[in-house]
């Protein structure tokens, strides 16, 4: 069976373009998600799982200091308080529960900052599936919290000391271990990103994030949201929030990648739309951060989860049509959207998450008055080392 | 004659004579253009019947460690688009004496570097500078109308993979688009996987090849010796050996003296090649 180009596409951005041994596993896939998201006792398990094991619906809270202090009104939409931690277990027990049903023993999985991983992990124990996570060695070092959470979970946990020893090395890695043993391996990608159908399966597992915040959001100002803003690496929150709102054109969408050191030329970072063009990573076509000769560019980003050259192509496809808006947050705007979120608010958040903050205070004139809806995809308890490391000296001298 | 004719003739030429061959695969601009200029002329001068000349790529998911590392070792080394061409321009121009220099050369490539250019400007690019194949470890047949029809208009052979998960209707439409060859994958798993090729595999083989029909087959993935040669060429036409041969090259090349790197790189590739040929058979 072939599948047309089309339904593998977003726009111009997405397809398939993986090893041929990959492609039989990958219509295999495509045929049972459908199968199995249209099964009405698949359906339930899952919203069983999302409500009384994962903690759904997840809260929609006023951010009531820093709304005055910032003259707009700021809503957090608070994945951070799902289970483990972070958004990555809506598609987590979305794919193993799958994996579960295709009749698949082992699960493999990339990690960046640990959280997908460590999502995979618990959706594992809870299923019963062989758990294998491939995480790159900079992000396990930065990581080490998560990495040892992995393993008390019954992962096992390798560490990938090639390349640039972060995501996308890790992606490489899991492909691989997937290519060499296609049939009782199912590969849990976690972001909304590699050949189809996995772009489309995530989202769709993800997409949860958005209905819940819209439904709410209108229940309690009687109103849509003026801006919806996350932070995007790979660009799963973001889709997951942003496709709720993309029929609504009034609610502007932002996307907010990882500025790095800044976006300027010599700067490192990972904001594909700022210094990007479309090419093909991973197995689909999107914007990548890449060379004139076409090699991968490395990355940088204090957040190890936005730290990858390449972005969802459902973005690049809301980029070019220009229905998203793609900005960034520097890792010295990220770190003051964590600590106003943090004094403010009372919630230390993600890394990641802290970008959407930060980009929210850095635009605060422009947002004056409107209703900002944030994206708060994790919470920042497996970030303290980071943070701890980047305060030691303003400790010393304060 | 185009490109195109000339892979295929030579191919089909011997398979007809009931020959079956061994084609080297090398990632150009490992050990520096030098190296690879020097391997791929001793290549000539052993007569395989053809080469695969590796682009090198930042990202390459499809191969195992050693090819990593060849890879990342060529792009350290500098290794261009535009260096691989002037490799493939330098070996059609020949040196003194030579001779040779029509060995067949498949470019192998991952997507991205061919994409960059745009797949016509990059094939044609290719084409000029001397390939005959183009491969793309990455580019199923789904994703493949646009090089495909680059490579017909530029005259260079595309080739495509075929693998043990291949669905018998996919396996067709391959085979029909491939000129040249069609490449079997022998088994799961990325480049430089040591398995055997079982039972399962030889019947995977077998069927590649009746499908096939006159298309000569090659076989990769994990060939490393002299039997596993044999036992590929049971039904295929062509043994394809990847990491083992670039390993054994680099392995002479990096415990040569300097001024000795070059002839090391031929007496490794000779060398290996004549270990190989064991398996052939009589």
């Amino acid at each position: 069976m072939t599948t047309t180009l089309d339904t593998t596409r977003f726009g111009a951005f997405g397809g398939t373009f993986a090893p041929e041994t990959l492609m039989a596993p990958l219509f295999e896939l495509e045929r049972e998600w459908k199968r199995w998201t249209a099964d009405a006792d698949f359906r339930a398990e899952l919203a069983s799982l999302l409500q009384h094991f994962a903690g759904r619906p997840t809260a929609l809270t006023h951010a009531r200091r820093l709304s005055r202090e910032l003259g707009l009104e700021l809503w957090l939409k608070r994945e951070d308080l799902l289970h483990t931690g972070a958004h990555k277990l809506n598609n987590t027990l979305g794919q193993c529960l799958l994996a579960q049903r295709m009749g698949k023993s082992r699960v493999v999985a990339e990690t960046g900052a640990g959280q997908h991983g460590v999502a995979t992990a618990t959706a594992c124990a809870l299923l019963g599936l062989d758990c294998v996570v491939y995480m790159g060695a900079v992000d396990a070092a930065r990581q080490r919290m998560n990495l040892l959470r992995m393993e008390l979970l019954g992962a096992r946990v390798r560490v990938v000391e090639h390349g640039q020893r972060t995501l996308k090395d890790a992606i490489n890695e899991a492909m691989r271990a997937w290519v060499g043993d296609p049939t009782e391996t199912h590969y849990a990608l976690g972001s909304a990103l590699g050949p189809h159908p996995f772009p489309s399966i995530v989202a769709g597992f993800q997409q949860v994030i958005g209905e819940e915040a819209r439904k709410d959001f209108l229940a309690r100002t009687g109103r849509l949201p003026d801006a919806v803003v996350a932070c995007v690496g790979g660009g799963s929150n973001a889709i997951g929030i942003f496709r709720a709102f993309v029929p609504d054109a009034s609610v502007a969408l932002v996307g907010v990648e990882a500025g790095g050191e800044g976006v300027g030329k010599g700067q490192q970072h990972a904001a594909r739309f700022a210094g990007g063009e479309p090419g093909v990573l991973h197995g689909c076509y999107t914007y990548l951060l890449q060379d004139d000769d076409g090699q991968i560019r490395p990355t940088h980003s204090i957040s190890a989860g936005l730290d990858y050259p390449a972005v969802g192509p459902e973005h690049a496809m809301l980029h070019d049509e220009k229905r998203a808006r793609y900005s960034w947050a520097t890792d010295a705007e990220a770190l003051r959207g964590f600590e106003a979120l943090a004094k403010g608010e009372g919630i230390l958040c993600a890394l990641e998450s802290a970008h959407a903050v930060g980009w929210v205070l850095r635009e605060r004139e422009a947002l004056s008055g409107q209703h900002v809806l944030v994206n708060l995809s994790g919470r920042g308890d497996k970030d303290l080392e980071t943070i701890a490391s980047l305060r030691g000296p303003e400790r010393e001298g304060a | 004659m185009s490109a195109v004719d000339k892979l295929e003739l030579r191919l089909r030429a011997l398979r007809a004579t009931g020959r079956k061959g061994i084609a080297p695969y090398l990632t150009a601009g490992d050990g520096g253009s030098d190296v690879t200029l020097a391997v791929l002329r001793e290549l000539a001068d052993q007569d395989v019947p053809c080469v695969e000349l590796g682009l090198p790529f930042s990202d390459p998911i499809a191969d195992g460690p050693l090819l990593q590392a060849a890879n990342d070792r060529a792009l350290a080394a500098g290794t261009t688009f535009e260096e691989v061409l002037e490799i493939l321009s330098r070996f059609r121009r020949g040196g003194r004496g030579e001779l040779g220099r029509d060995l067949p050369v498949i470019v192998m490539s991952y997507s991205n570097p061919l994409v960059r250019r745009g797949w016509g400007n990059a094939v044609r690019a290719l084409a000029r500078a001397g390939a005959d194949g183009l491969l793309v470890a990455d580019l199923p047949i789904e994703e493949a109308g646009a090089m495909s029809s680059a490579a017909r208009m530029a005259g260079i052979a595309p080739i495509f993979f075929v693998a043990p998960t291949t669905s018998e209707q996919r396996m067709t439409t391959a085979i029909q688009m491939s000129r040249g060859f069609v490449y079997a994958i022998g088994r799961l798993g990325v480049t430089g996987a040591r398995t055997e090729l079982d039972d399962a595999a030889q019947a995977f083989l077998a069927r590649v090849r009746q499908v096939a029909g006159g298309l000569p087959v090659g076989v990769g993935f994990g060939i490393s010796n002299a039997s596993e040669v044999g036992a590929a060429l049971k039904h295929a036409d062509l043994a394809i050996v990847g990491s083992a041969f670039v390993e054994h090259v680099h392995q002479a090349v990096s415990q040569a003296a300097p001024p000795r790197r070059l002839d090391a790189a031929r007496v490794a590739a000779r060398e290996f090649l004549q270990v190989l040929s064991g398996g052939l058979p009589a």
